[in-house]
């Protein structure tokens, strides 16, 4: 398998996403479920066909990342229909998939075989796919935000809310397998490079969120507004730092130039 | 509402921040940044001692000093997260050199520093009121709330880690196949002279088909001045420990490749370490129970 079949693989999943989505916007729940999960399998043959065929796990490089983010939205999409039934929940998160599946269609970036040894670690796949599973809940909190602040509604806050908490707790799990596995390659666990910094950045801005919202006098739209920013910061953490100047050539991080 | 009237809320909050951060920049301008040096043991451990002191006082004097209440509270802790995100952001912005002004220099950054110090303090205090509202149900499971677990792990691990990065030591070794080597070289290029000796016995690098490598390790033989010498191998990623340091596969002669014949270790003991895995260690058990617990706890 190689990247040139990525576009016959995601074009299936993409089709058998929309028709989940459209189900579910039509009330056809079992449809959307069958629809969906299907997608997922052929986009995670997909994933499972890059790693037999790269002989190492595909999440080195940017395009490779994006391949588990396009995964993981329509994944989250799933389970936050599954608990509180959304509608548009499978539009939006597959909407999302589509843009990252486009970008590594018609931009994709080098994929090739080669894994340096600082990354030939078993904490390397658990590291990044957590982070991955993280950013698509924290993305699909991110759109319900969008959403809620272009209805003027507030009511479905909580709903919000459990999204950030299951992406926070996988977020922190990430981080500090990071920080772990970065004892074990670099000698120590955190050293403030930049890539360090702005995860510490994006960690501390959700607790602020999640703080904010236990407050009995706050405001809803601002805790809104709050999350949007957040997202926005964990843009710079995740790819944000390759094209910051203060972080150019002194990041530990870079792998993919 | 005016500030300063009771119950004080988030404005009262920022405006303690505020004022440590004012604190912070007038300590920075009369006796310079932050020199951790210093910090060294002992001064560490009874800084440490000094910090625990200090918040358990904070905490018995809460009644009394309404300051102290309001230090552990949401509408003061969310102002000093605020703080501690914005300066966060600035050093993620400039290049951290440690050299020239205070902007590549955050770590050293009174305010930086102070800000970070109270985000540490009313962990303690939360810590502490959590603890008592659990122990007044009698320790109850069900009555366990996991944000204890994330609010002492963190303080645990940031406190541990910031005193504890003076006993740190991590010291480069060039080591060949010659002679067994003794000293070591730290960040600043001084030599030092190690309780341990290492001498090469192998170089091993792999490569793939484009020449970029695969794998590089050493064989190494180590040797001490009362124990018989000792083999392992050092590979990228697999550190071997052998008392108290922890030795690293660093870097080889990249002009030879394969055939260099030497070989770059780094040298790290860190002795407060156990300290801050069992804060991270707590920081992933609260994360796993927030994960289970997160979408089904009930909400006041």
């Amino acid at each position: 398998m190689s990247w040139e079949f990525f576009a016959y693989f995601a074009i299936v999943a993409v089709l058998l996403w929309t028709a989940g989505a459209f189900a579910a916007w039509r009330g056809k729940t079992a449809v959307a479920y069958t629809a969906t999960a299907g997608g997922l399998l052929v986009f995670f043959s997909f994933i499972v066909a890059m790693w037999v065929s790269l002989e190492r796990p595909p999440l080195r490089t940017m395009g490779e990342t994006r391949l588990w983010y396009s995964f993981f939205l329509p994944f989250a999409g799933l389970l936050v229909y599954s608990r509180w039934k959304y509608k548009w929940v499978l539009s939006f998160s597959t909407l999302m998939a589509v843009v990252f599946v486009c970008i590594n269609i018609f931009k994709p970036e080098i994929h090739d075989k080669t894994l340096m040894p600082a990354l030939q670690s078993p904490w390397f796949a658990p590291h990044v796919i957590v982070y991955m599973f993280a950013y698509a809940l924290l993305g699909a909190a991110t759109m319900m935000a969008l959403y809620l602040l272009w209805k003027k509604d507030e009511r479905p806050l909580p709903a919000v809310d459990d999204l950030v908490y299951v992406g926070l707790a996988f977020m922190t799990i990430g981080m500090l397998f990071g920080s772990l596995w970065a004892k074990e390659a670099w000698g120590h666990y955190w050293t403030w490079d930049p890539k360090e910094t702005w995860a510490a950045i994006t960690w501390f801005s959700y607790l602020i969120y999640i703080h904010y919202r236990q407050l009995p006098a706050h405001r809803p739209r601002l805790a809104l507004w709050l999350l949007l920013l957040c997202f926005v910061l964990l843009q710079m953490c995740w790819w944000g730092i390759n094209y910051l100047p203060s972080a150019q050539a002194t990041s530990v991080h870079t792998y993919s130039s | 509402m005016k500030l300063w009237n009771k119950p004080w809320t988030l404005p009262e909050g920022f405006f303690i921040g505020g004022a440590l951060m004012l604190v912070g920049l007038l300590l920075q301008l009369i006796v310079g940044p932050v020199e951790w040096e210093v910090f060294a043991w002992p001064v560490n451990g009874v800084i440490m001692a000094a910090l625990l002191l200090l918040i358990a006082a904070m905490y018995g004097l809460r009644k009394s000093v309404y300051a102290f209440l309001f230090i552990g509270t949401y509408q003061a802790a969310i102002p000093t997260m605020v703080y501690a995100v914005a300066l966060t952001i600035v050093m993620g912005l400039t290049r951290q050199t440690g050299h020239g002004s205070w902007l590549n220099s955050m770590l050293t950054f009174w305010p930086f520093v102070l800000i970070y110090a109270l985000v540490a303090v009313i962990l303690g205090l939360v810590v502490l009121r959590q603890v008592r509202s659990w122990a007044a149900v009698g320790f109850a499971i069900a009555k366990f709330r996991f944000s204890l677990l994330f609010h002492l792990g963190l303080f645990v691990a940031m406190t541990t880690a910031t005193l504890g990065n003076a006993d740190m030591q991590r010291v480069k070794m060039v080591v060949s196949k010659e002679q067994p080597e003794w000293r070591a070289l730290d960040e600043r290029g001084n030599v030092h002279e190690m309780p341990l000796g290492i001498q090469l016995k192998k170089f091993v690098m792999e490569t793939y088909e484009d020449g970029s490598p695969r794998r590089y390790a050493s064989e190494i033989l180590i040797l001490t001045k009362k124990e018989e010498p000792t083999e392992a191998t050092v590979d990228v990623n697999k550190p071997v420990e052998t008392g108290g340091w922890k030795i690293y596969q660093y870097g080889y002669d990249t002009q030879m490749g394969a055939q260099s014949a030497i070989s770059i270790l780094e040298l790290v003991s860190a002795p407060w370490l156990p300290a801050v895995y069992t804060g991270i260690y707590m920081m992933l058990a609260g994360a796993v129970c927030m994960f289970v617990l997160g979408g089904r706890r009930k909400r006041v």
